[in-house]
């Protein structure tokens, strides 16, 4: 196999040599920011642009139409957040694409994949289960956060879908936001069992139908987090407070009769930012597209801890 | 080989010159992008922003910075009670017992001197308690340290002096419950 | 890759000659960026380069409009007025006597009742307005803590009702009261 991919590059090296212009020798990988090689943008690299700049809006934008639009078909305009990271002091725009709904699947999951397929392979978005099960495509559309793979697209042709990542999130491009923060913010709540003590048969630690009852409605939780983006208290004071998801995550483990650190737990929640910056707003179980209701968990970890 | 696998790139590739993008239509200029952030990272300019351009009202966000890696949880501090849940007991405690305090001086009629300064003094506490609220939530002592404090001690001192006008206005004259009642029927 | 793979992968350069010559110069692309290995170190500084340069994606203006986030924006907002009056007052009070103002009750309430009625009616519907409103939402959101009516449709459903009932009150008490 070795001699093999030495004989390759050889070859390659050959065909180098002959007169070859850059543009039939062009990979998929390549810099756009034509500006990031001129020396004067060298200046540009310490300069940070604004992380508020303003979104180009979808009427100073082009549309990219429907590959093969037919007689009868039901067009839908979509306008769609994009960013590209190797532009990095562009702005972000509102690219517009119309598909025709009579060749795309009902969710608007299967929009985004056939624009990606068939119109704009630049377009980039996380999905993975297409089933509401792996928190993958969570984004804004319409306004409200949800999953793409459980929302199905309106079929009034008339009004214009939009889609923007997830809100108040840093953009690592189009719309895939950074998790960063939401992860490590995860990880500080202690999401696993803490016993300092064995089970008393030595076995497996067990609990009652009415304990392991508690737990339903919070471990079914996919970490989306399109709650802690729709709350506007986390869109503030993201850095301190933890938001929706992962104080609902933390009453999981609070209400678990296996957890043994319940005292430790709280004392980690009780200051003024972790916990005490949701004003109960109630974004968060509006927008669960799990139908889960993390104000409800928030408001027993606060009741919990009252007066104590 | 790459037009075998993609169909859908040669067919873009075929319509690209047709279709403008707005990145190449709309660059901004290049003047523009090298000058405006020479002021961008310093702080102090970041705050007088907030306050002088309608760009955006709350909070424009910093440049993403996270410390440490993901695998990394972020930092947890230390417990504060007095800042965490009794602080949200008593904030309750007040709000409820200001239900009460306002419904019963105007369906009884009765004006009692000590129920009207139990009450003045609930809304100065819940007062001040919602406006420490906005304070932390809107001017966060991690991004501007010296306007956070100095609106907490403007606070602290506007609640002072609100503490002594009221007593002033309920042993010198009639009452903030009495005054309503007149002036709703003047 | 088992060597199996290899094997036929050879045959099958041996069996065609003329695709041979051509063959690894199609394989292998080209590019434009140069790629250099980087260290774990370094790419994490190339990745403290990028997170600076990302955009914060839309918030505020782009999320609907909902009784939950906009009944909650209100309340905080009627609250403001209400104690920011509240505090005016209590500083206009105790400057009045070195400012010459009359801001004792009997001057006060002798210059309401030389308003019009609708300069009367509609001073007291801009002030009872916020304070049934945010009386009413008070209210709501000690139910809450108790961890009741938490769910969406009571949300919502409850939402309103303080609305409906926060208007009708500060009608009935600035026109017919």
């Amino acid at each position: 196999m070795a001699s093999t991919r030495l004989l390759a590059r050889l070859a390659t090296q050959r065909s180098a040599a002959a007169v070859r212009t850059p543009v039939f020798t062009r990979g998929f990988a390549s810099v756009t920011d034509t500006t990031a090689r001129n020396p004067a943008a060298k200046v540009a690299e310490s300069i940070v642009p604004d992380p508020a700049r303003k979104v180009v809006p979808d009427s100073e934008t082009s549309n990219v139409k429907e590959p093969a639009p037919e007689k009868d078909s039901k067009l839908k305009t979509f306008h769609i957040y994009r960013w590209n990271p190797d532009e990095p002091s562009s702005k972000p725009k509102m690219q517009t694409y119309t598909l025709d709904l009579n060749k795309t699947g009902p969710m608007m999951l299967d929009a985004l994949i056939r624009i990606k397929n068939e119109s704009d392979p630049t377009l980039t978005f996380r999905r993975s289960c297409r089933e509401g099960i792996c928190g993958s495509c969570a984004m804004n559309i319409d306004g409200v956060n949800t999953l793409a793979c459980l929302c199905r697209i309106p079929t009034d042709t008339t009004k214009e879908s939009r889609i923007y990542p997830l809100p108040h999130m840093y953009v690592v491009k189009d719309l895939v936001a950074d998790m960063t923060l939401f992860y490590k913010q995860y990880r500080s709540v202690k999401p696993y069992l803490q016993r300092s003590t064995p089970s008393p048969d030595g076995r497996e630690y067990r609990q009652s139908k009415e304990d392991r009852k508690k737990l339903d409605g919070l471990y079914e939780c996919i970490l989306c987090a399109c709650c802690s983006t729709s709350c506007p208290s986390y869109w503030w004071n993201q850095e301190e407070y933890l938001g929706p998801a992962v104080l609902l995550q933390s009453y999981r483990w609070l209400a678990d009769s296996r957890d043994e650190k319940k005292a430790e737990r709280q004392d980690a929640l009780n200051n003024s930012m972790s916990l005490y910056r949701c004003h109960t707003i109630l974004n968060c179980s509006r927008t669960c597209p799990k139908g889960l209701n993390p104000a409800l968990a928030i408001a027993e970890i606060k009741k919990s801890m009252a007066f104590t | 080989m790459a037009s075998i696998m993609r169909p859908s790139l040669l067919r873009q590739s075929q319509t690209a010159s047709q279709r403008v993008y707005s990145t190449f239509a709309r660059q901004p200029s290049p003047l523009t992008q090298h000058l405006r952030p020479a002021f961008a990272p310093v702080p102090s300019t970041r705050i007088a922003a907030f306050h002088a351009t309608q760009r955006q009202a709350i909070l424009p966000a910093l440049p993403q910075k996270i410390t440490g890696t993901l695998n990394e949880p972020t930092v947890v501090p230390d417990p504060t009670p007095a800042h965490g849940s009794y602080h949200w007991s008593f904030e309750r405690l007040v709000s409820a017992g200001l239900i009460p305090l306002t419904v019963a001086p105007f369906a009884a009629g009765s004006l009692n001197p000590v129920m009207d300064a139990t009450l003045c003094a609930l809304l100065v506490v819940h007062s001040h308690i919602g406006f420490e609220a906005c304070i932390i939530d809107y001017f966060p002592k991690r991004r501007v340290p010296n306007l956070y404090k100095a609106s907490m001690w403007a606070l602290r001192l506007g609640t002072i002096t609100l503490g002594v006008a009221l007593y002033s206005f309920e042993t010198n004259d009639i009452g903030v419950t009495e005054l309503i009642a007149k002036l709703w029927n003047a | 890759m088992s060597s199996m793979r290899v094997f036929q992968l050879g045959l099958r350069r041996a069996a065609a000659p003329a695709f041979r010559g051509n063959f690894a110069g199609r394989m292998v692309q080209r590019r434009l960026a140069n790629s250099q290995s980087t260290s774990a170190s370094s790419a994490e500084e190339i990745l403290v380069k990028q997170r600076v340069n990302r955009p914060v994606s839309p918030h505020l203006a782009i999320y609907r409009p909902q009784i939950t986030w906009y009944g909650s924006m209100f309340n905080r907002l009627t609250g403001i007025i209400l104690s920011g009056g509240l505090y005016l007052f209590g500083f206009a009070y105790l400057a009045a006597p070195t400012l010459g103002w009359h801001l004792e009750s009997q001057s006060l309430i002798a210059a309401v009742a030389g308003w019009s009625t609708w300069a009367k009616a509609s001073a007291k519907f801009g002030l009872s307005m916020p304070f049934f409103y945010h009386s009413l939402n008070g209210v709501r959101h000690l139910v809450w803590d108790t961890g009741k009516a938490l769910s969406n449709k009571a949300v919502m459903q409850s939402g309103w009702a303080v609305v409906g009932a926060s208007v009708a009150a500060s009608l009935y008490f600035s026109f017919l009261a």
